[in-house]
């Protein structure tokens, strides 16, 4: 591992926990879900980043990156169909 | 302990926390922290990919990852129509 990859794994590390105290602080679930889509854009893409700079482009590097663009986009889909759902029932369980 | 090990033990609060979340309140909000945890879970499988190299971690992540949309859409057409 070097400098390049450890510097980017612990910026990914400290997004996440940022992310965590984001969606225990935030309240409704329209809110936590801007948390979501940002935990698996910055947090996925400094780990994929993490990971391309330790072993270049690689089979499993591509991997990877296959895995963070799949999360980006089913993230979008999801976020988009969560919160049709939400605001179909009305929003009064929120 | 090499940095993958420690990066794969940070993220472990956050899905600590994604599964509390998950199990507590609201539907709505355990339906969101369901989200979160399939995303945690996912980078952390990544991430023991290459703590202790084998493989199949990484392609449960990618199946995972592939997966976990028609899961969770079930789930939102579920909280949608009937929940």
């Amino acid at each position: 591992m070097n400098l390049a990859s450890a510097c980017l794994l612990a910026f990914a590390v400290l997004m996440a926990w940022i992310a965590t105290l984001a969606f225990l602080r935030l309240r409704t679930p329209f809110e936590r879900l801007h948390v979501v889509t940002f935990f698996n854009i910055v947090t996925g893409g400094a780990a994929t980043a993490a990971v391309i700079a330790a072993d270049g482009f690689t089979q499993r590097t591509f991997k990877c990156l296959l895995i963070w663009l799949a999360m980006v986009g089913a993230g979008a889909l999801l976020s988009h169909a969560t919160a049709r759902a939400l605001h179909l029932r009305g929003g009064e369980r929120l | 302990m090499s940095g993958w090990i420690l990066a794969s033990l940070g993220l472990m609060p956050t899905l600590l926390a994604a599964v509390v979340m998950a199990g507590r309140g609201a539907i709505p909000g355990r339906l969101v922290a369901v989200q979160l945890a399939l995303s945690t879970t996912v980078f952390l499988l990544m991430l023991l990919e290459f703590a202790f190299r084998q493989s199949s971690s990484l392609d449960l992540a990618l199946a995972l990852a592939f997966l976990g949309l028609p899961g969770t859409l079930v789930l939102v057409l579920f909280q949608e129509r009937w929940l």
